[in-house]
């Protein structure tokens, strides 16, 4: 079969509806990052520029929730994916959509049904009358982000097909290996695994995710404000992008660049140990877990402003990035002590290192 | 299993029976003791095996003790040497009845006579049976300590240095040892423990528990050694010790420190507090008032023979045995009504002026007919007032000069000198007294060879005379002491000169505050010597310099005044003047002399709560420093750390380029150590900034202070983190500190923050750390002890 090349040439066409539109639009980014490779403040002042438009313009939607929004950037930020979890209708699918479009690259939702196919999110090789050979027509994953609604209503066979995609950026479809554009970026949201109709996320895919969130309720005032806004007319409608995939690139760029003291390192890494060796734990955290948290906590600092990690981004994505990995025993889940809750203690427990060396 | 018990119970008994000690001579009771411990051990651990009732558990033990003392005592009477007969039974009776009187006849340490030794041997097995029935039989170690504590308590009561601290560390370790042994085998007996995981240890894992327990132990002991040791003023020191159990008006033997060991102790009081205050009817100066009478030299110092006391001895209000010796001599009866302060404990002996022909006083006082020194075997005077009625006599020189001859049994009796006073001590009394006609001129050249010629200082800080040679040294060499080594020398002078003497102790007559009421302080605690001189008695005399220059309100008698032998006219001349008002008398002391000589009968006159150990004023400043230092030691460790911490950052940054980091690292663990000193709590998981935020939350910090605390967190977060330097310079970072404290300071309660200055709790910390460390060797090394200890009987029990 010869279904590479012609793969290789539908992987420059990105078939998703959110090719940039406006390419050459001036960006902070741009005409600093090439120059200024050695020295991180310019990079830095330009991804807080366009990550707190990014920012704001997700706050536009999603009132009220400005943690939330922090968080979904980081994981934007850190080539991550985002596990949104929460019960229906508090804005889950709002909160993906908002992150996809304000950001002016190729999104793509995947409706998860019990029935869906892993084909159906891969892509299938289909036969071509005219040229008679088989052609590649790719997948809703090839584009920068994908929305994958209520994942965890298909089945286990098609919820693995998003694992390759997700570590390995790339797609394998009949022996055929197709990468996926940077940044590749998988939203996910669920309901909780108690509710109807839902089959729990697999480990090894929970442990793909960068981390997860849940929204909450909104508060009072941002439901009524919601309200208001709501009843004329969708704000989704009114979001413009104010970023596109290469200004993503490029602070993604910036964010790799960011400072990371052997202290918070070895916090980090203390802290995963932790939930190797806690009593309440079955399952600890992956090295992957660290690998995440220590990326993450980049990203996290980058958007405060600073070119540098503190304990403290550690300790606020601790929960966030690890929670959904861990596995209690049988005795702490019958005792409702939730993976949540260990965490928390570990991070008030552990000392934070005070030597910077 | 019940072996490791009995054993334990054992040791702990031997252990105990250790503070038996001072009690007697030589070691054979303690072998004995082991036997009869072993037996009953052995007697308890068959009982068991064969599961009898607990009664028959001590009947059993009672009755192996039996067995043991008739083979050990009367072997020869009982039939195979252990089965006890009618004959066996009542030598064991005599042999009882032997020891009780000699337990009465001797002070302590008692010679190892058989019946003594039968009582010991008995009482510890007695011990040994109770023991092992509570802590083995009954399960019940905690109650088993009484019975040790009653041994121990003998040897307390009896004797006054009590029991040395190793005895008593001993008894305790054994004690605790059972204490161990008991709840490590209840724990045990538990069973095992639910565990989480698999691999749980068959015996629940007393390893944790045992060790606090250890530790705690430990340290209880160590306390109840060393505080004692180290607090001036607990100091044991019975007056008498009940020889035994005193039948109703059977005989009582009172045994008594001697006195003069206790002289020196409270020489140096700096508080001149009062002991009595009496009223005389006496028209002269009132005569001293006695306590003791020291009939007995035994080469290294006067003591006085061991009272037997009876109830016939009783005061009752009648009159007493007439004064010795005093016949021929005028006489006037002299009434006196003292009050002794509430604050004097332990003055079992009262002070009377000589001679007492009448006491009235409430409580068990008894006289001691040959002395008439008045005493109470559990009363004290401390509080009381009473009223004597003495009888002074008033000799003059002459009568004495031609006192009669001594009766032979008084005579042997109080000039007896050992052998082994030196021959130069001899020589010199006959030197000294060269050239006198009669008993009485010797005396009176003794009186003025220690007074005037000899060459004698007065000196309160000579060391007191513990033995003979002291003595000698005080006369031949370096001649300065104080009343005790005058008194003492010139009783032996005189008994080597073949007069009878002794040392009397007690009080001078003070100092008269008005018309007829004087007052005695703890400084006029006195020695002096008392020669008989048939017809007139016991006589008092003085070689102790009085006045300024010597013993404040000593008075040297007017009998005693003639300056040379020959001087018998002027004597004669006194005769009818009063007796007792001499120049010197009525020269009392300036108050900066009679501040350095106080004599110590404060032994027990001293006034009781206040009474310190040896050497009182210089320790008691030492002391005072030592606890002022103590108390300011966290308080200066924690300014030092300060000044080290800003020391180590300004001198960097005075000439080699400074590293802001350090400036902030020192920064922040100095505000970290304000905080903790004002009781703020700082949890190890706080990163700076969310520590600096906890902390303003809390104390609702106003903005300066919060905006400094904010650029001391700042600065530690870029020290720590960042890659580059924090900017702020170690001056701003100094006064944000300082301000931060002040905020601090400010919204803290006064309490919070005077702990903060004094005890501050960051310097605290580190000393509690030390001392745990220190407490964790101290229980390894008790719990090596104890794992010896236990496999010494796992060991025998195989």
């Amino acid at each position: 079969m010869a279904v590479g090349t012609h793969g290789e040439s539908y992987m420059r066409a990105p078939t998703g509806s959110g090719e940039p539109a406006s390419a050459d639009r001036p960006s902070p980014l741009r005409p600093s990052a090439p120059a200024d490779r050695d020295g991180d403040g310019p990079d830095l002042d330009g991804l807080a520029q366009v990550a707190h438009k990014i920012r704001d313009a997700i706050e536009s939607v999603i009132e009220g929730k400005p943690d939330v929004v922090r968080l979904a950037l980081t994981v934007l930020l850190a080539e991550g994916h985002l596990l949104i979890e929460d019960v229906p209708g508090v804005g889950k699918t709002m909160l993906a959509k908002a992150l996809a479009r304000s950001v002016d690259c190729s999104v793509r939702r995947v409706q998860f049904t019990p029935d869906l196919l892993p084909s159906d999110i891969t892509g299938v090789s289909a036969y071509n009358q005219e040229l008679r050979e088989f052609e590649f027509k790719p997948g809703p994953v090839f584009a920068n982000i994908v929305v994958g609604d209520e994942i965890n209503r298909a089945s286990p066979k098609t919820q693995s097909a998003l694992l390759e995609c997700m570590e390995e950026r790339q797609v394998t479809v009949d022996g055929v290996t197709y990468p996926l554009e940077r940044p590749f970026m998988v939203i996910s949201t669920q309901n909780p695994v108690e509710m109807e109709g839902t089959y729990p996320l697999p480990e090894a895919q929970r442990d793909r995710f960068t981390a997860r969130i849940s929204m909450g309720y909104p508060s009072p005032a941002a439901e009524l404000e919601m309200l208001d806004t709501h009843g004329q007319s969708s704000p989704l409608d009114r979001l413009t992008p104010v970023a596109d995939a290469a200004d993503v690139r490029a602070l993604i760029e910036v964010v790799r660049r960011q400072h990371v003291s052997p202290a918070v390192r070895q916090y980090a890494i203390d802290l995963v140990t932790a939930t190797r060796n806690h009593p309440d734990l079955r399952l600890g955290a992956s090295p992957r877990a660290t690998l995440h948290l220590v990326r993450a906590a980049r990203a996290y600092a980058a958007l405060d402003d600073r070119d540098y990690v503190l304990p403290d981004d550690i300790q606020d994505l601790a929960v966030p990035v690890l929670a959904h990995r861990l596995l209690p025993t049988a005795e702490a889940q019958v005792e409702r002590r939730r993976p949540e809750h260990v965490v928390t203690e570990l991070v008030n427990r552990l000392p934070v290192p005070s030597s910077g060396k | 299993m019940r072996l490791r018990m009995t054993i334990m119970a054992a040791l702990a008994a031997l252990a105990g029976s250790v503070a038996l000690y001072p009690l007697f001579s030589g070691r054979t009771w303690f072998w004995s003791g082991l036997g009869a411990v072993a037996v009953v051990a052995a007697a308890g651990l068959a009982t068991r095996h064969f599961r009898w009732p607990a009664v028959f558990g001590a009947v059993g033990g009672l009755a192996a003790l039996h067995l043991y003392l008739t083979a050990r005592f009367t072997a020869s009477e009982a039939f195979l040497g252990v089965v006890p007969t009618p004959e066996s039974l009542r030598r064991l009776g005599e042999l009882t009845r032997e020891g009780w009187d000699a337990a009465n006849r001797y002070a302590a340490p008692v010679p190892p006579v058989p019946g003594i030794l039968l009582l010991a041997v008995g009482g510890i097995g007695l011990v040994a049976v109770l023991v092992d029935l509570l802590a083995v039989r009954l399960r019940r170690a905690a109650p088993a300590g009484l019975p040790l504590l009653a041994m121990y308590s003998v040897p307390a009561a009896v004797r006054e240095d009590s029991v040395s601290w190793v005895a008593f560390g001993v008894g305790a370790l054994g004690y605790l040892a059972l204490l161990a042994a008991d709840n490590h085998e209840q724990v045990g007996g538990w069973g095992h423990l639910v565990f989480r995981s698999a691999d749980a240890p068959a015996r629940p894992d007393t390893g944790v528990m045992a060790a606090a327990g250890r530790r705690i132990g430990v340290a209880a002991v160590a306390v109840a050694v060393l505080i004692p040791a180290v607090t001036p003023g607990i100091h044991s020191r019975g007056m008498f010790g009940m020889g035994s159990g005193g039948g109703r008006g059977g005989t009582q033997t009172v045994t008594t420190p001697d006195p003069l060991v206790s002289l020196k102790r409270e020489l140096t009081r700096q508080d001149d507090l009062l002991v009595l205050r009496y009223r005389s009817n006496d028209t002269d100066r009132p005569d001293y008032l006695r306590l003791y009478s020291l009939d007995r030299f035994d080469g290294d110092r006067w003591t006085y023979s061991s009272l037997q006391s009876t109830a016939r001895d009783r005061l009752s209000d009648r009159r007493l045995p007439d004064p010795p010796g005093l016949s021929s001599v005028p006489a006037r009866q002299v009434t006196t009504r003292i009050t002794v302060q509430r604050q004097v404990r332990d003055m079992s002996f009262l002070p009377v002026p000589y001679a007492p022909s009448r006491v009235s006083i409430e409580g068990d006082w008894r006289v001691h007919a040959p002395s008439l020194m008045i005493y109470s075997l559990r009363d004290s005077a401390g509080g009381r007032s009473y009223t004597v009625t003495s009888i002074r006599a008033r000799p003059t020189a002459s009568q004495l000069r031609l006192a009669g001859r001594t009766p032979t049994e008084l005579y042997n009796r109080y000039t007896f000198v050992p052998e082994r006073i030196p021959r130069e001590v001899r020589r010199l009394a006959h030197e000294v007294t060269a050239g006198a006609a009669t008993a009485y001129d010797q005396a009176v050249m003794l009186q003025r060879w220690f007074t005037q010629t000899g060459g004698f200082q007065y000196d309160l800080t000579a060391q007191p005379p513990q033995r003979g040679s002291d003595l000698v040294d005080f006369l031949i060499n370096n001649k300065r002491g104080y009343c005790e080594q005058f008194a003492a020398s010139m009783a032996l002078l005189a008994r080597i000169l073949g007069i009878p003497a002794r040392v009397a102790m007690g009080y001078t007559p003070g100092t008269q505050v008005t018309p007829g009421v004087w007052e005695v302080r703890t400084r006029d605690a006195h020695a002096w010597p008392e020669l008989y001189f048939e017809g007139a008695g016991w006589v008092r005399f003085e070689p102790t310099p009085s006045g300024a220059a010597g013993q404040g309100t000593a008075a040297t008698p007017d009998y005693s005044e003639p300056t040379v032998s020959s001087s018998s006219a002027s004597t004669q001349e006194e005769e009818s003047g009063p007796t007792e008002t001499s120049p010197e008398a009525s020269a009392s002391a300036s108050p900066s002399a009679t501040a350095q000589r106080q004599d110590d009968l404060g032994a027990q006159a001293g006034t009781g709560g206040e009474r310190s150990g040896d050497g009182a004023p210089v320790g008691w400043i030492i002391g005072v420093l030592l606890a002022l230092l103590l108390l300011a030691a966290p308080m200066a460790a924690r300014h030092v750390t300060r000044r080290l911490r800003w020391a180590g950052v300004t001198s960097r940054s005075g000439g080699a380029p400074s590293d802001p980091g350090e400036a902030a690292h020192a920064a922040w663990r100095e505000m970290r150590a304000d905080a903790l000193d004002h009781g703020l709590e700082w949890r190890p998981s706080d990163t700076p900034r969310a520590a600096a935020r906890r902390l303003g939350e809390l104390l609702e910090l106003d903005a300066p202070a919060s905006q400094a605390l904010g650029r001391i967190a700042h600065a530690e977060e870029l020290a720590r983190y960042a890659p580059s330097r924090p900017q702020t310079p170690p001056e701003t970072l100094r006064a944000d500190v300082r301000t931060v404290r002040e905020a601090i300071a400010a919204s803290v309660g006064r309490r919070a923050r005077l702990r903060a200055r004094l005890l501050p709790a960051s310097t605290m910390g580190s000393v509690g750390s030390v001392t745990r460390a220190v407490g964790g060797r101290l229980a390894d090394a008790a719990s090596r002890v104890e794992a010896a200890f236990r496999r010494l009987p796992s060991r025998r029990a195989r």
